[in-house]
């Protein structure tokens, strides 16, 4: 009860900032216009599916990748490191007797749930006055799996930011520690083309590390493009990820708040 | 009863060291230089329960650094902490429960909502219950006369009334040990003064320590008994602050008015002149010759009035930073 209070009163903060959200969410939405753009022109040369995609599932694809990318990709990372570490802010986290950890859950969840909020509705307008452009899986089992892949990701994606954000303990400029991780997420996670479509060996290290898992598999899954055996296979290795980040986020923090000045860095 | 023991305590910070220019530039891509600059430099004290203790030193001198390290925040290179028995930088939750720190320049407070949501979220972390939260609410907004602002968006409120908010949303859970790390700063001197009564009615209401540094003198003379200098790392004072005029004043001050003008000459003799005008002077002298000189100054020079004070404690702060360096 006590956290879920918590929960609450961290969605009024949140609340206060909805705009600047929203407008975050419209500017998102021309990257898929420019992909689907290039499709369109791909589709026509090639009059058929290219790699089991069609024109119609490409649109879908790109449309749910950015719904997806704003309501379960944290950005937690920007708030750890130059707010909490690097300006000091994290003083007033440690001196409550409360997890930080689960304080800044609070305070992030709240902005994906607002952007789940507001892609829900642009999905629907945009299929109203489009036609159904944008299709998820009628399959309720489906469906099912689908949430749970995406609550996985969720959680895979905030851990992974936390542990970025935690690289501010021991180094002051992150700025090229993030652009390249941009660059990284925008090729594993699918964001330039599905990584079916991508040549090996980049395909299989896609499918190894964890981006895939926080973006890829959750759209294939609303699309309901995961067979049964997929979906074991993409759950088992967003739980080992998982695992695999929630050792290093204890280890990191551990060792990097005997670093923590509680002033600049 | 003892209720924070501190006993060598080090704190040292790997602070990089670059060469000035563009060749010290280059050289520091390849191998970089670091030293230890020592904040905190063994330093040992105790604090009673209830006592309210000054901290003052230079900028630098290691004052946050300390209360930082008492409050758990910081990991000690050296030494030992004990503060109500519990290892501070361990920041088990019993021992968060029971202290509070307040950073003039640092603000916990929502900006973007009323201060009244923060104490809201702090009951909910403190787990304080509904009548006690009402209760010391209405008791605090009272006292610190901000139970109009609470409901008022925070980034609307003047200086002022954020830090008295943010002494309420600190002090919610009525912490036992409170460490303020200048309260005062940036405020006029109303709301010095009215601060500090709130700090010194805390104090006697709930026995509670409160180690208390700042700048200004004011806050020391008026609240602390106690005071602990502290200077680059190392303590160089602990005891109290009516202790430190007879330790380290060596002179009086003889304020004298003259009835007509005297020259400056005329008092060359008595003692150190500090200032100077024809009707007005204010003399240093040792304190053993103090009567005497005043005396001789009363025989020989025309005087309308004369004072004998000793110099205010910020002067002799400032002398004995001076003449340890």
């Amino acid at each position: 009860m006590r956290y879920f209070r918590i929960f609450i009163l961290y969605f009024e903060h949140v609340l206060q900032h909805r705009a600047r959200t929203f407008v975050w969410f419209l500017v998102s939405l021309l990257n898929p216009l420019i992909f689907i753009l290039f499709w369109r022109g791909a589709f026509q040369a090639s009059s058929g599916a290219i790699v089991g995609w069609t024109m119609s599932t490409i649109t879908s694809y790109y449309f749910l990748l950015t719904a997806v990318s704003s309501s379960l990709m944290s950005h937690i990372e920007e708030d750890v490191w130059r707010y909490d570490i690097q300006e000091g802010e994290l003083v007033q986290y440690l001196l409550k007797p409360f997890s930080y950890f689960w304080l800044k859950f609070f305070s992030e969840i709240h902005y994906r749930i607002l952007q789940g909020f507001y892609v829900v509705i642009v999905l629907i307008i945009i299929n109203t006055v489009f036609g159904r452009i944008i299709v998820i899986t009628q399959d309720k089992n489906l469906l099912l799996y689908a949430i749970i892949i995406a609550v996985l990701a969720y959680l895979v994606s905030f851990i992974f930011k936390m542990i970025v954000g935690f690289i501010a303990f021991w180094t002051t400029d992150l700025y090229g520690i993030y652009d390249l991780l941009d660059i990284v997420m925008v090729v594993f996670a699918g964001y330039i083309v599905p990584i079916n479509m991508l040549f090996e060996p980049v395909r299989t290290t896609a499918y190894l590390l964890p981006f895939s898992y926080m973006i890829y598999f959750p759209v294939l899954a609303l699309q309901g493009k995961l067979s049964p055996t997929e979906i074991s296979r993409v759950i088992g290795y967003q739980v080992i990820w998982l695992i695999v980040f929630i050792g290093l986020y204890l280890l990191l923090w551990k060792k990097g708040i005997k670093k923590f000045t509680g002033v600049g860095q | 009863m003892s209720q924070i023991k501190v006993s060598h305590l080090h704190k040292y910070y790997q602070v990089f060291k670059k060469e000035p220019g563009i060749i010290g530039s280059l050289k520091s891509l390849v191998k970089r230089k670091y030293y230890d600059a020592k904040a905190v430099d063994d330093i040992s004290f105790e604090i009673k329960e209830g006592e309210l203790v000054g901290f003052i030193g230079p900028n630098g001198a290691g004052k946050t650094t300390t209360l930082k390290c008492l409050s758990g925040l910081l990991y000690p290179t050296g030494g030992t902490i004990n503060v109500l028995g519990y290892n501070p930088f361990d920041r088990k939750r019993q021992f968060l429960r029971q202290i509070s720190l307040v950073m003039g320049q640092k603000n916990q407070l929502w900006w973007d909502l009323p201060a009244v949501e923060t104490f809201l979220l702090n009951k909910e972390i403190y787990e304080i219950d509904d009548k006690k939260f009402k209760r010391t609410v209405d008791e605090l907004s009272d006292l610190l006369d901000v139970k109009d602002v609470i409901n008022v968006q925070v980034r609307k409120l003047s200086l002022g009334q954020r830090l008295k908010c943010e002494l309420i949303a600190a002090l919610l859970h009525s912490p036992k040990i409170l460490f303020l790390d200048e309260p005062t700063i940036g405020l006029d001197v109303v709301m010095q003064k009215n601060l500090r009564g709130f700090i010194k009615k805390y104090n006697e209401d709930f026995q509670a320590t409160i180690i208390l540094t700042s700048h200004y003198m004011g806050d020391v003379e008026e609240l602390c008994k106690r005071v602990i200098i502290i200077d680059v790392g190392r303590i160089i004072y602990d005891g109290s602050l009516a202790d430190i005029v007879k330790k380290y004043t060596r002179n009086k001050l003889l304020t004298i008015v003259f009835r007509e003008p005297v020259t400056k000459e005329n008092l060359i003799g008595f003692g150190e002149i500090k200032n100077y005008d024809s009707l007005k002077a204010r003399i240093a002298v040792p304190i053993a010759e103090s009567n005497k000189v005043a005396a001789q100054i009363l025989n020989n020079l025309p005087v309308e009035d004369i004072n004998i004070e000793d110099p205010d404690i910020e002067t002799i702060i400032r002398h004995i930073f001076n003449t340890k360096k």
